[in-house]
C-alpha cells in the first residue's frame, strides 16, 4: 500500500474520471450555496421516491374516473379534465410528476454511475435500479396510451411495429392489444400495464433498499416543497390536455412529444421500429452490465480502496454489535457464539460478528467502529495503520 | 512551534492525493504527514488517539462532503465517532482541539496548522503530558 503516482488508466477510465471531476465540481458549485445536508443531488433517489409518491396518489384519483374502453377512455378522460373540480389540475400533477420522477431517475442512475457507486457488492442495487428504469419507462409509454387521441393510437401502432420486429412478435402483439385487432380489450390491457408495472415498482424498491441501513427514501423538506410546488405550478400554468380522439380512420403522422418517455418513438423516425428495438435491447443490456464491465479503474490501481472483505477475528469478537449497528450496508449479521472467544473481553460473549461477504464493499466502517480489533481489512491491516502512524510521528 | 506536525487520515475516495503528494507528506505543508484509507470510516479512533500521543501535535481525518460519502455513512459515523474520543480525551487532559474532523482540503489543513500554533502559544506547557488524576477529575464533567 504504498502512497506513488498511479499507473496510467485506460482510455475508458481516463474518460470517467474527466466525467467524475465534472460530477464532483458541480457539487461542489452546489454546496457553496447549500449546505452539503441540503445538496439536491445528493437527494435524487429520495426525490424520484417523492415523486413516485405522488404519482400514486394523484393516479388513485384519476383512476376513479376513468373508464377502460375503446369509446369511455377519450370521453371519461375528458370529462375528468373539464368537468370535475380541480381535475385538470390533478391530471396536470399526475404528467409533470411523471417527467419529474423520470429525470430524477436519471439523474440517480448518472451520479451513481459516475462516482462509482456501482463498486463491489453494490451491483445489487445498481440491477434493482435498472429494473425499476426501464418498468418506470415503460409505464410512463402506457400512460400515454390511456388517454387514447390520437398519439395513444399512433405510440400504439408504433409499439405494434416495434413487438413484430421481435422473434415471437405476433404473438406478442397480440397480447399486448388483447386480440388480433385494437378492441376494448386494448384499453384494458393498457389500463393493466400502467397500473400493475407500477405496483411493482413498489416490490423493486424494496429490493433496492433491502441492503441499506439507513436508505435515504425521502429528500429534505425544502425540496419536497420545492417539487410538489414545481409540480403543482406546471400543472396549473401548462394544462395537460389530449389530443383530438383517436378514430378507426384517423392515420396520425404528427402528435405532441414528452421528450422523457417518448423519445425512442422520436427517434423511430430515422431509425425505423428494428433499429429502436436494438437500440433500446443495447441501452438495456450496457446499463446492467455497467457494475460488471464499466469499472472506471482496474483493481491494482485502487489501492487502499480494494483491501478486500472484512475479516471478523474470531478470538477477539465480544458480540458487542458495533459493527452490526454501524455497517451501511447490512453486511453484518450477529449469530449465537459458538465458542467463547479468546481475550478476555471475548470470554463471555453470547453472540458473535459474520460478515456476509457477498454485502460487503470494503469501505471498512466496522474497523472504525470495532474498539476491540475484531475486524480487519486482508489487505489492509490494522498493524499496517499503525506502522504508518509510527513512521509518521517518528519522521 | 512553527511547524506542528500532524497525521492526517484521508479518505482515498474523496481527494486525488497523488498530485499532492512528496512521499507521505503533503508538497505544501511537509510537517503534514498523510495516510490514505479506504473511507473516514475506517479510522479506528484508538490511531488518533496513538498518533497524538506518540508525539503528532495534531490529527485530522478527511472525508467526502456530509451527506455524499461514497459509503452512504461512513464520514457521520466517523463524526459520531471523533465527538466520543474528543469527550475522553477532555476527561485524559489532551486537548480536543488537536483532532480535526472536516471535508474541505488544503486550505483547512492550513487553517488548522494556525489554530495549532495559536494552541501552543497559548498554553506553553507540553499538553500530552497527563495531569496527576486528582487534577483532572476536577474539569473533566
Amino acid at each position: 500500500m504504498s502512497v506513488t503516482a498511479p499507473p496510467p488508466r485506460s482510455p475508458y477510465g481516463r474518460l470517467m474520471t474527466g466525467v467524475l471531476r465534472g460530477t464532483i465540481k458541480l457539487d461542489v458549485v452546489i454546496n457553496r450555496i447549500y449546505p452539503s445536508d441540503f445538496n439536491p443531488l445528493y437527494y435524487t433517489g429520495g426525490l424520484a421516491n417523492l415523486f413516485l409518491f405522488v404519482l400514486v396518489v394523484s393516479g388513485i384519483f384519476l383512476f376513479f374516473y376513468y373508464e377502460a374502453s375503446l369509446i369511455g377512455a377519450f370521453a371519461s378522460v375528458q370529462y375528468l379534465t373539464e368537468r370535475v373540480p380541480y381535475g385538470g389540475i390533478v391530471r396536470g400533477i399526475h404528467r409533470y410528476a411523471a417527467d419529474g420522477f423520470i429525470v430524477a431517475v436519471l439523474l440517480h442512475v448518472f451520479r451513481n454511475w459516475f462516482t462509482d457507486r456501482y463498486l463491489f457488492a453494490r451491483d445489487n442495487p445498481w440491477i434493482s435500479g435498472m429494473f425499476l428504469l426501464v418498468f418506470g419507462g415503460f409505464v410512463g409509454f402506457t400512460g400515454y396510451q390511456l388517454v387514447w387521441d390520437e398519439r395513444a393510437q399512433a405510440l400504439t401502432a408504433m409499439f405494434l411495429a416495434m413487438l413484430r420486429t421481435l422473434p415471437g412478435g405476433a404473438w406478442l402483439a397480440r397480447v399486448f392489444i388483447g386480440g388480433s385487432g385494437i378492441s376494448d380489450a386494448t384499453i384494458v390491457r393498457a389500463l393493466y400495464l400502467h397500473i400493475g408495472p407500477a405496483s411493482a415498482l413498489y416490490i423493486l424498491l424494496w429490493w433496492h433498499y433491502t441492503r441499506l441501513r439507513h436508505p435515504k427514501i425521502w429528500p429534505p423538506a425544502v425540496w419536497v416543497l420545492f417539487c410538489v410546488g414545481l409540480v403543482f405550478l406546471l400543472a396549473g400554468v401548462i394544462p395537460a390536455l389530449s389530443g383530438r380522439p383517436a378514430t378507426p380512420a384517423a392515420q396520425p403522422t404528427a402528435f405532441p412529444l414528452d421528450i422523457f418517455f417518448l423519445w425512442p418513438f422520436w427517434l423511430m423516425n430515422w431509425l425505423g421500429a428494428a433499429g429502436i428495438v436494438v437500440l433500446l435491447g443495447v441501452l438495456t443490456a450496457a446499463g446492467f452490465a455497467i457494475p460488471y464491465l464499466g469499472w472506471r479503474e482496474r483493481p491494482q490501481e485502487m489501492d487502499v480502496r480494494h483491501a478486500g472483505v472484512a475479516q471478523v477475528i474470531d478470538g477477539n469478537c465480544t458480540g458487542c454489535e458495533l459493527c452490526y449497528y454501524d455497517c451501511p450496508y447490512n453486511a453484518i449479521v450477529m449469530v449465537p457464539s459458538p465458542a467463547p472467544g479468546f481475550s478476555r473481553a471475548a470470554a463471555n460473549r453470547t453472540l458473535l460478528a459474520v460478515v456476509v461477504e457477498s454485502r460487503c464493499v470494503e469501505c471498512g466502517i466496522c474497523i472504525g467502529a470495532c474498539p476491540f480489533e475484531a475486524l480487519e481489512l486482508p489487505k489492509f491491516l490494522e498493524r499496517d495503520v499503525r506502522a504508518r502512524v509510527l513512521e509518521a510521528v517518528q519522521a | 512551534m512553527n511547524d506542528p506536525k500532524v497525521v492526517g487520515f484521508v479518505c482515498d475516495w474523496s481527494v486525488a492525493l497523488a498530485p499532492l503528494l512528496d512521499g507521505t507528506r503533503l508538497r505544501e505543508l511537509p510537517s503534514v504527514r498523510v495516510i490514505p484509507v479506504p473511507c473516514s470510516g475506517f479510522v479506528r479512533p484508538d490511531w488518533l488517539e496513538d498518533a497524538l500521543t506518540r508525539g503528532a501535535d495534531g490529527v485530522f481525518v478527511l472525508g467526502c462532503p456530509y451527506g455524499d460519502c461514497l459509503n452512504r455513512e461512513g464520514n457521520y459515523l466517523m463524526r459520531d465517532r471523533v465527538d466520543q474520543l474528543r469527550r475522553r480525551l477532555q476527561r485524559r487532559r489532551i486537548d480536543p482541539a488537536r483532532i480535526h474532523d472536516r471535508t474541505a482540503f488544503l486550505a483547512e489543513v492550513r487553517a488548522f496548522l494556525d489554530r495549532l500554533r495559536a494552541l501552543a502559544a497559548a498554553a506553553p506547557k507540553a499538553p500530552t503530558k497527563m495531569p496527576a488524576p486528582a487534577a483532572a477529575e476536577g474539569e473533566a464533567r
